[in-house]
């Protein structure tokens, strides 16, 4: 059996789990978003209906409220870190203004952004921020920045992210180094964003494929290349010394239709070097910031960045692997093309690609303050403040176990007390039909075991004796 | 399985590891991951795939379980299998061990506990070396270098088959540093030549001429792992070469020779039978044992007699 790279993708949780089509992915936060506002609404609801309960008789003052409110359950435990000057979300006199799906995956990708910023902050590899970002991104889509605020989410998840990818750092050290941010914090959504993840802690980055690809390049550009696969459908393969002329003879990087040069070796290297270099920013950034890991594979991602980063160079790489005739190729082509466009309109790739027509003109600078204020006011009022959540979760817990300890101790004490009963009964009737056990056995320590068969012994049954030998070499091991 | 939270940085590393790993990895020789799930009290639960055959450390202790070259290649080949998908995953395994393979009840040996594993590292990036349980820890993670391949699970998988052929240890010892010295007189002191870049390794002391070790003769291999044959031992030197670069890779024991010449390796059937077997020669001796034991121990042994056959008389 052949085993390759393709089938290895296949069985990874990042395609069975983490891979969606346009609508798919849609839908899905369509869905999340609904749910999300449905909740936030009824609570804030129930939380209004219970406050007007109490208040009404009384006729408790505006200001007293949020003492009130702390007695429904620990629904307002407001002002403790994350939550800080927001206004209290519960005003009566208002409709809930939840976000829309786009208002908070537009949310979704500033903290996506800031996560870059944090990793860059906090001097982790590539490989952690970038896997920190998809667990982001994968957590926001099965739950709402409403339900849980993407700030105490991200710096959880970039911390997950860097226990996952092996780079060591403690809870206390990363809090340290974060403003307004404790060890507890920072653990308290951990099991919830591992759910979430649904336990899928491996991401597969392009990074590799684009070294890979920039070393085979390379090996081509000094005529080593090693001989492509077989192929009926374009003829005989072409050679290590052809593929090297055609090389020299691609049309420059950004001009796919511009008149073909000829370049000297150590120019082609620089070429190929500088779309690498190019190529690699892309991933580093736009790769991350979009939802391209969400709907391409790893190859299609890093072919993406290296086509903007260098066009013919990139199809000729494709070529190379697959003959430019047949259908095979064209679809490769066109959905990395899709993936480059996605890529291509991302803002952050603008300001280093002059080939991006179709970016999107700078977001408005008041918009993020707007989404900002909008989600304080609409924030589902039972998942402020996690830490506190964790710490009644896990005390119910503790609560629970107790009692089942307590439980299973009183059960054991029963059964114990019920078996010596049993005994001293075989004793008792034993001791009637024998007399008192000898005194041979006594030194043994066990006459109560010994009167139990005596008293079954009645019966008198033959092959018993078997059985019940056994069973006293089997109590005697266990004691 | 369980996974205790008393670790204050959350969730511990060796869980992560585990639960990513198995994630991924879905093939007949490593155990499966059916689900994960939290309780209530925040504990992370694994499902595991039930494998009640022990493992196989156990395995070549139990005198009792009898069993030949086709066995030992079916075993050898089935893990040999598991580490080529872990590293065809791109996963270092790092501590694999008799212990750590354990058997299903078909008779199936499956790679276990990924507590260690990891991804491999981008070229440059420094990883312990201390990982692999002693025994099975190859020369270069005894030098302490940071930097290694693959390769180190090779050297142990060698180790697991040495053992099932030897029904003993392999190389064992009570130090690192008697490690070291188990593996340089069985293979030989290396040096500059022998495994060019070894100097570098921080633990590296160059050896004296005299103390140094040529490793042991032919002979001694043929006598020692006489189950595997010429060619297991051939191949199992090869996957224990001192030097990680000319040390076989997950790919080079799987073309192996050994493999597709005599003896063909025995069907996972019969390996089960040979465990049953063994498992139930075992019970039933420890049942005489214990039935004689109590014979012996009580005195009261021939008490019992006495009232039984007075009870059948009395019938």
């Amino acid at each position: 059996m052949k085993f390759t790279e393709d089938d290895i993708y296949r069985l990874s949780s990042q395609y069975k789990n983490w891979s969606f089509t346009p609508s798919q992915l849609a839908a899905t936060r369509l869905q999340t978003n609904i749910q999300a506002t449905e909740h936030i609404k009824a609570t804030i609801a129930r939380q209004r209906a219970a406050r007007a309960l109490k208040a009404d008789p009384e006729g408790i003052s505006e200001s007293e409220r949020a003492g009130s409110s702390l007695d429904n359950g620990n629904a307002t435990a407001n002002g403790s870190g994350v939550s800080s000057g927001s206004g209290t979300p519960l005003r009566a006199d208002k409709e809930v203004d939840c976000l829309t799906a786009a208002e908070e995956k537009k949310l979704v990708d500033i903290f996506c952004e800031k996560a870059l910023e944090l990793g860059k902050f906090l001097n982790f590899p590539i490989e952690v921020t970038a896997t920190g970002i998809q667990f982001l991104r994968r957590f926001y889509l099965l739950n709402s920045p409403m339900t849980y605020f993407p700030q105490t989410i991200s710096r959880s998840a970039m911390f997950i992210a860097a226990k996952c990818e092996d780079h060591r750092i403690t809870a206390e050290r990363y809090a340290e180094s974060l403003p307004n941010t404790t060890p507890e914090s920072i653990l308290a959504p951990e099991y919830l964003i591992t759910q979430a993840l649904r336990f899928n802690f491996d991401v597969k980055h392009p990074f590799r494929g684009l070294k890979g690809g920039h070393l085979e390049l390379m090996e081509m550009a000094r005529g080593n290349a090693p001989a492509p696969p077989k192929s009926s459908a374009s003829g005989p393969p072409r050679s290590a010394s052809t593929l090297e002329q055609e090389m020299r003879r691609l049309p420059p990087p950004r001009k796919p239709h511009g008149a073909a040069s000829n370049l000297s070796t150590a120019s082609l290297e620089k070429r190929i070097t500088d779309a690498y270099t190019h190529a690699s920013h892309l991933l580093k950034t736009s790769a991350l910031l979009t939802d391209v890991y969400l709907l391409y594979t790893p190859s299609h991602i890093w072919l993406a960045a290296h086509l903007l980063a260098d066009d013919p160079l990139t199809t000729f790489y494709l070529g190379t692997k697959t003959p430019p005739a047949t259908p095979l190729y064209a679809k490769i082509l066109t959905t990395i093309r899709s993936c480059a466009d996605m890529l291509a309109a991302h803002s952050s790739s603008s300001s280093s690609t002059r080939s991006a027509p179709h970016a999107d003109p700078d977001p408005d600078p008041d918009e993020i303050p707007r989404l900002m204020k909008k989600l304080r006011n609409c924030r589902d009022p039972d998942r402020i403040d996690l830490v506190k959540l964790q710490e009644g979760k896990k005390r119910d817990a503790l609560a629970t176990a107790e009692q089942g300890a307590d439980g299973a101790v009183r059960l054991e004490e029963s059964k114990a007390k019920r078996r010596k009963v049993a005994r001293e009964g075989f004793q008792k009737e034993a001791d009637e039909f024998w007399g008192p056990a000898l005194e041979a056995g006594k030194g043994e320590g066990e006459d109560e075991e010994g009167a139990g068969w005596d008293g079954k012994m009645e019966g008198g049954e033959r092959g018993v004796e078997d059985k019940l030998v056994r069973q006293v070499a089997m109590r005697r091991d266990g004691g | 399985m369980k996974i205790n939270p008393e670790y204050k940085d959350g969730i511990q590393l060796d869980a992560y590891r585990e639960i990513k790993c198995l994630q991924e990895l879905r093939h007949p020789n490593i155990v499966q991951l059916n689900s994960v799930f939290t309780t209530k009290d925040q504990t992370i639960s694994l499902v595991l795939e039930h494998l009640p055959l022990g493992d196989l450390e156990e395995l070549w202790k139990n005198k009792d379980i009898l069993y030949q070259a086709p066995d030992v290649k079916a075993w050898a080949l089935m893990l040999s299998q598991a580490v080529w998908f872990c590293h065809a995953n791109h996963i270092l395994h790092r501590d694999i061990k008799g212990s750590n393979v354990l058997i299903a009840a078909d008779g199936t040996a499956k790679l276990a506990d990924f507590g260690l594993a990891r991804k491999f590292a981008d070229p440059g990036r420094a990883m312990t070396f201390l990982v692999i349980t002693r025994f099975y820890r190859p020369p270069e993670l005894l030098y302490e270098a940071t930097h290694y391949s693959a390769k180190v699970d090779i050297w142990s998988t060698a180790c697991v088959i040495a053992e099932l052929c030897l029904r003993d240890w392999f190389l064992p010892s009570d130090t690192d540093a008697g490690q070291l010295s188990i593996v340089t007189e069985t293979f030989g002191t290396p040096t500059e030549e022998s495994w060019p870049g070894v100097s570098k390794l921080s633990k590296y002391v160059a050896p004296e001429n005299s103390n140094k070790t040529r490793g042991r003769p032919m002979s001694w291999w043929r006598e020692r792992l006489r189950l595997l044959g010429e060619d297991g031992v051939d191949m199992v030197r090869g996957m224990l070469r001192l030097d990680p670069k000319k040390r076989f890779n997950a790919d080079e024991v799987l073309n192996h020779r050994y493999w597709t010449n005599e003896p063909k390796p025995s069907r996972a059937e019969e390996l089960m039978l040979r465990i049953e077997m063994g498992k139930a020669e075992k019970r039933k001796r420890e049942d005489e044992r214990k039935r004689g034991g109590a014979e012996v121990e009580s005195g009261r042994a021939d008490k019992v007699a006495r009232k039984l056959d007075f009870g059948s008389m009395r019938k």
